[in-house]
C-alpha cells in the first residue's frame, strides 16, 4: 500500500470501524479471540462483527450462551493464560453478572502476582438508551471508574471507536471499551493507517471561553448541540470529549477549566457518583474551586415508553439551560 | 419532464445511507416497481423501486457514494431526448418505493 493510500481518510459506519479494528487486531496477533452472543454468524446485535467469524473462523470467534458470568470469566481466564479476549456484552446492564471475574481476577492479577500474571481483556459493552426500558438502558459506566488496575473507554465517533479499540487490543491489562447505541447510526472517516487513540487522552470537539462542558459517547453531541444553541446567545462553550473515563485525562480538562472558569459535566447515567462528579472533584482538586453543574438522568430508571425515556434523558435544552444558570449564578457572585 | 430522485425517507436513525448498487445505466428505461438502486443503512437494505415509468438519465451519487436523506442520488425524464438541465435544483421528484430489510 502506497504511503498515500494509507493516510487517506475512509468514511465507515460506527459498527464498520469496530469490526474493522478487530480484523485488523486479529490479523496482526494470532492469540486475539473473541467470545458473545450473537458474534458469529449473525455478525454481532449491531453487525459490528460482520465478516470476522467467516474470515477468522468458530476456534477465534465464539458464539457464547446468555450467561454474562461465565463470558465473562471464560475470556479473563483465556486472558490469564495467554489469550487475548474480547468479550461482547451487547447490553451494559448485564456486565453487572460478570463484574465478579472483571473486577475481582482481572482488574486485580497483576497486583496479585505482582506482574507475573497480566489479564489483557478487553470487554465490550453498548451503552444508553434506545426504546428498550428498564433493564437494557443503563450508563452505569461511573461504577468502573473506580476500580484500580481497570480501563475505560467511552469513544463518540467512528474514528475515536476504532483508535481505542486498537489501543484496548493492545493493553497488558482488562479494558472496559463502551460503545453506544444511539452512536450506531453514525459514519465518520476513519484513518486508513494505524489510526491508534492513546488511551488517557480527552478531546476538545469545540473551542470555546466561557464555560467547559465535558460530555462522553453520545452526549457529545448532545454537548455540541447545546453548544451550537448557546453560541446564538453570545456564550462560548469548550467542549471536551473525555473519550476515556478511566484514567481521566486531568491535564487537558484542567487547562480548559482553568481558561473558562465554569465547568459543565453531562452524562447519560445518573449523577450521583457519576462521572461528572469524578471530573469536578479532580478539577477542584487541580485547580480549585469552580463553579460547577452536574447534568444527566433524571433520578428515574429509563421507562419503555418513549416519552418517558426522552423526559429521563439529558438533551440538549437541559445542558444549555445548566450553563445559562451556571454563568447567571457566576455573574451574581462576580457583581 | 425531468425528475431527481432523492434519498427516500423517513427511516428511522438514519441520517445518512451508502449506495450499494445501481440497477441499470444511464439510458435504461424503468416500468413501475422495478428495483432501481439498493442503499445502505447502519443495519439495514434499502431497495428503492420506481413509482412511475421513466428512463435514468444521470447518476449522481454513484455506488459506494454517501448521501443524506433526502440528497440527490439520480436524474430521470420521461422520455429519452429531453435535455437535462445544468442544475438539479428545482425538479419535481420521482415518485418511488421503498422497503427496508
Amino acid at each position: 500500500m502506497s504511503d498515500e493510500a494509507a493516510s487517506a481518510p475512509v468514511k465507515l459506519f460506527f459498527r464498520e470501524a469496530i469490526a474493522r479494528a478487530l480484523a485488523e487486531e486479529m490479523a496482526r496477533d494470532e492469540h486475539i479471540r473473541l467470545f458473545g452472543q450473537d458474534i458469529g454468524a449473525f455478525g454481532g446485535a449491531y453487525k459490528e462483527f460482520l465478516g470476522l467469524f467467516e474470515r477468522f473462523g468458530p476456534a477465534r470467534v465464539r458464539d457464547m450462551p446468555v450467561a454474562e458470568a461465565s463470558m465473562v470469566g471464560v475470556a479473563v481466564g483465556a486472558a490469564a493464560m495467554g489469550c487475548r479476549s474480547l468479550v461482547s456484552i451487547t447490553y451494559m446492564d448485564f456486565l453487572m453478572l460478570g463484574l465478579d471475574p472483571l473486577v475481582n481476577y482481572a482488574a486485580k492479577a497483576r497486583f496479585k502476582t505482582a506482574g507475573q500474571i497480566t489479564v489483557p481483556v478487553v470487554v465490550k459493552a453498548t451503552l444508553g438508551a434506545k426504546g428498550q426500558g428498564v433493564a437494557h438502558s443503563q450508563c452505569l459506566e461511573s461504577w468502573l471508574m473506580g476500580v484500580p488496575g481497570l480501563r475505560v473507554v467511552a469513544p463518540s465517533t467512528p474514528a475515536d471507536a476504532y483508535g481505542l479499540l486498537k489501543s484496548a487490543l493492545r493493553e497488558p491489562g482488562p479494558v472496559v471499551f463502551l460503545d453506544h447505541k444511539r452512536l450506531f447510526p453514525i459514519a465518520g472517516d476513519v484513518p486508513s493507517g494505524e489510526g491508534l487513540v492513546p488511551i488517557g487522552s480527552a478531546a476538545v470537539r469545540r473551542s470555546g471561553a466561557d464555560v467547559t462542558v465535558t460530555a462522553h459517547a453520545a452526549m457529545v453531541r448532545v454537548a455540541l448541540d447545546a453548544a451550537e444553541q448557546l453560541a446564538a446567545e453570545g456564550v462560548s462553550c469548550e467542549v471536551i470529549d473525555l473519550r476515556t473515563l478511566a484514567p481521566l485525562d486531568v491535564p487537558t480538562l484542567a487547562a480548559s477549566a482553568a481558561r473558562t472558569c465554569a465547568l459543565v459535566t453531562v452524562e447519560e447515567g445518573q449523577v450521583a457518583c457519576g462521572v461528572g462528579a469524578e471530573v469536578a472533584a479532580r478539577l477542584a482538586e487541580t485547580i480549585g474551586p469552580l463553579p460547577v453543574a452536574r447534568v444527566g438522568a433524571l433520578p428515574a430508571p429509563v421507562s419503555s415508553s418513549a416519552s418517558l425515556e426522552r423526559a429521563v434523558l439529558p438533551d440538549a435544552a437541559r445542558v444549555a439551560g445548566a450553563v445559562r444558570r451556571l454563568l447567571r449564578q457566576r455573574g451574581l457572585e462576580r457583581a | 419532464m425531468i425528475y431527481i430522485l432523492t434519498v427516500p425517507g423517513p427511516i428511522e436513525d438514519v441520517e445518512e445511507v451508502r449506495v450499494l448498487e445501481w440497477h441499470g445505466e444511464p439510458g435504461r428505461r424503468f416500468e413501475i416497481g422495478e428495483l432501481l438502486v439498493e442503499l445502505e443503512t447502519h443495519k439495514a437494505l434499502v431497495e428503492v423501486r420506481t413509482g412511475q415509468p421513466g428512463m435514468l438519465r444521470r447518476i449522481l451519487s454513484k455506488a459506494g457514494d454517501w448521501q443524506a436523506l433526502g440528497g440527490a442520488l439520480a436524474v430521470f425524464s420521461d422520455g429519452p431526448d429531453e435535455a437535462l438541465p445544468d442544475s438539479a435544483d428545482g425538479l419535481a421528484s420521482i415518485a418511488v418505493d421503498f422497503e427496508i430489510s
